[in-house]
């Protein structure tokens, strides 16, 4: 794909290189109006991540553009949405977290007939007021306008919207009249009303939107569990959930269910009224639940998170029976032990995630582990375990238990944080070939622990908080060439001196420390390249760690030879940033 | 270069760019027309013409594959490209699929 459009890119990365290579191509109006809307869509993009965008440059793509994404883009005012107005076929307007946006602005918009996507979430200053600007596009299908100033008034208003489709009201008063208001949006699939102020009675209303399926009302005092036909994910977090609605179904043909932090009543424990062949994703953390009997029917879960529920090893047994198809297990803060994983042995073939934090297990643990063959992940912070295992036929003689770990082919992660772990029972870990994160945290690991960081060929991420390091360490260390993060938070020994040190050697590794806070590569985050070559591309990703986005600058491109060569002993720490091909090589 | 390797790409005003055949295949679409099957008048003749195509963008799309060729067999140089030529450029290169 990328090869494919190649030469697309690198028009692109010529056309938004600065300012004047703008000028030039601006005034190319015959061009900019034969250019299919992707490309311009493309063209917009490129030009507002450059910040090169500004209110009179959107008019020269008024008649191709389609698509419009200026989310979080603070300088947004009335003026911007006067030439936004103006764009002749926009389909798609997302202009949410612009908080310079009022009301006004959003008159710019009104009557245009070919929107179908709005999203002014977030923006404040829009009101009712607002909304009432909105009311003249018949075309409108999707309207987000959570976290804004609109009140119950402005919602009720929505109902003049018939081509709604999608609504998110999160987080807005939207009383139970309000609500019913809307019962006239019958194409309604997805409604977001998180926070809102209905109430257990009115929640009756939910029924009449029988096309739903998708409904979040969490944080709110509904108390009665929806029973919708088509309803496939529910976030009932922070609820109370004490009955259920009689809808047409015997239960609810749920995919997704969300009730983080929702209680339940004896009567609805069980779940009985949700239909479970279908349901692969539940989380139930911090939710208050007794009994876990409605695990046994639930065959299609690949993600369950149990976090800080009542569950104990003795429901660990309905567990396995559906850990089939479990991709995602998260059991932290409970009080499951090591037995109550070994129930799990061998009955988890797909699990890819696995979190114990916070919970009681300790080494013997780690052997039921190792017969989980897909775990690409494992977090065992705040347990019980220690490293060593002692065998009880001759005593003194220790068995290093991270050992069994070396099963586990696929083993990306490991966190090991606020465990009795140290330098020696660490030590199976450099037979760890594809561990790319690695996280401990004691007083107890030296500066033997740093090796780890040359021995791991594939690490990325290193943190050893509170760690008793020296500076002298870090003088003869050569980390993977892979590592792009390291976390030296709380090794108090260390000084700046030491660190600034390490960083003039590798500069293209963030590091963390209280002292100061090292991005890998300030300039190049949020900006994208100028010069875009497949090949390159994937050579910079190896190197670089803090950029996000797929962009980098190519600083080369923005200097000339002799300001380079001027810039090349001003300072390392800029060098760095042009030349990260070649302090690579050296360093490997 | 002989006769049979080469592909002859017409622009708009009817210049002629006599290019390597593997050069031309760069783009995904020439590749589609020389090689698709039945006698199309393009792989007969080994001809396309390009009406919405100029000479100066089409002759810049030649240097391009040319590049593209000496890019991936290793030889890693920056292709310039004048802001003046994007857009029209950025559409020929939609077009073309290269």
């Amino acid at each position: 794909m990328e090869m494919e459009n190649q030469l697309v890119e690198l028009c692109l990365n010529s056309a938004c290189e600065s300012k004047d290579s703008v000028e030039k191509w601006r005034r190319q109006k015959r061009s900019l109006e034969r250019l299919p809307s992707h490309l311009a869509d493309a063209l917009l993009r490129r030009l507002h991540a450059r910040r090169l965008l500004y209110p009179s440059l959107l008019e020269v793509v008024k008649y191709t553009i389609e698509v419009v994404d200026l989310s979080g883009e603070n300088a947004v005012d009335s003026e911007w949405m006067a030439y936004i107005g103006a764009f002749r076929y926009l389909r798609s307007l997302n202009i949410s977290n612009c908080h310079r946006l009022s009301s006004s602005g959003i008159w710019a918009v009104a009557g245009m007939t070919t929107l179908r996507e709005l999203n002014i979430s977030r923006c404040l200053k829009v009101t009712d007021a607002g909304i009432r600007h909105l009311l003249s596009i018949p075309t409108l299908e999707k309207l987000c306008i959570a976290e804004t100033g609109i009140t119950a008034r402005g919602v009720t208003l929505l109902s003049s919207l018939k081509t709604l489709m999608f609504l998110d009201l999160g987080g807005l008063p939207v009383t139970d009249q309000a609500l019913s208001s809307l019962q006239v949006l019958t194409k309604l699939h997805h409604l977001d009303l998180w926070g809102s102020k209905i109430s257990s009675s009115g929640s009756d209303v939910l029924q009449m939107f029988p096309k739903l399926n998708f409904l979040n009302i969490a944080w709110t005092n509904v108390t009665k569990f929806p029973n919708l036909p088509h309803l496939e994910c529910l976030n009932m977090s922070n609820c109370i959930i004490d009955s259920t609605l009689k809808g047409p179904g015997d239960n609810v043909p749920l995919k997704k269910l969300i009730a983080s932090g929702a209680t339940f009543s004896n009567e609805t424990e069980d779940l009985g009224f949700v239909g479970t062949s279908f349901l692969y994703h539940l989380d139930f953390s911090n939710a208050s639940l007794h009994r876990f009997g409605f695990l046994t029917h639930m065959k299609a879960l690949e993600y369950l998170d149990l976090s800080s529920t009542t569950i104990g090893d003795n429901s660990i047994e309905l567990l396995a029976s559906v850990g089939e198809n479990l991709k995602n297990l998260n059991l932290s803060c409970t009080t499951v032990s090591s037995s109550g994983v070994g129930i799990l042995a061998g009955k988890v073939p797909k699990l890819e995630t696995l979190s114990l934090s916070h919970t009681m297990i300790d080494d013997v643990a780690l052997s039921y582990i190792s017969t989980m063959p897909s775990l690409k992940s494992i977090d065992l912070s705040e347990t019980d375990i220690k490293g060593y295992i002692h065998l009880s036929a001759a005593e003194g003689s220790e068995f290093l238990s991270l050992t069994k770990l070396r099963t586990l082919d696929c083993l990306e992660m490991l966190n090991l944080e606020h465990t009795h772990v140290d330098d020696g029972s660490l030590r199976p870990l450099s037979k760890f070939p594809r561990l790319s994160h690695l996280l401990i945290r004691s007083p107890s690991f030296t500066d033997v622990s740093l090796s780890y960081l040359s021995i791991l060929p594939k690490l990325k991420t290193f943190s050893i908080r509170d760690a008793v390091l020296t500076n002298q360490a870090f003088d003869f260390l050569k980390p993977a060439a892979t590592l792009q993060r390291i976390d030296l938070r709380g090794c108090w020994l260390l000084t700046e001196d030491g660190l600034l040190e390490f960083h003039r050697r590798f500069p293209q590794i963030e590091v963390r420390h209280e002292l100061f806070h090292f991005l890998s590569d300030p300039t190049s985050s949020n900006r994208p390249s100028t010069h875009l070559t497949p090949k390159k591309l994937r050579l910079n990703q190896r190197n670089r760690s803090t950029v996000t986005s797929p962009y980098f600058v190519d600083q080369r491109l923005k200097y000339s030879r002799e300001e380079l060569l001027a810039l090349q002993f001003s300072s390392l720490a800029q060098s760095s940033t042009y030349t990260p091909e070649t302090s690579h090589k050296s360093d490997s | 270069m002989k006769k049979e390797d080469t592909v002859k790409l017409i622009s708009a005003e009817g210049f002629e760019f006599v290019i390597h055949k593997d050069a031309a295949m760069v783009s995904q679409t020439i590749r589609n027309m020389l090689t698709s099957p039945g006698n199309f008048a393009e792989s007969q003749h080994r001809e396309v013409t390009f009406p919405e195509i100029s000479t100066p963008i089409l002759e810049k799309i030649c240097q391009y594959f040319y590049w593209h060729l000496q890019f991936a067999s290793g030889k890693e140089t920056e292709f310039p490209i004048e802001p003046e030529l994007t857009l029209e450029l950025m559409m020929a290169a939609n077009y073309l699929h290269t």
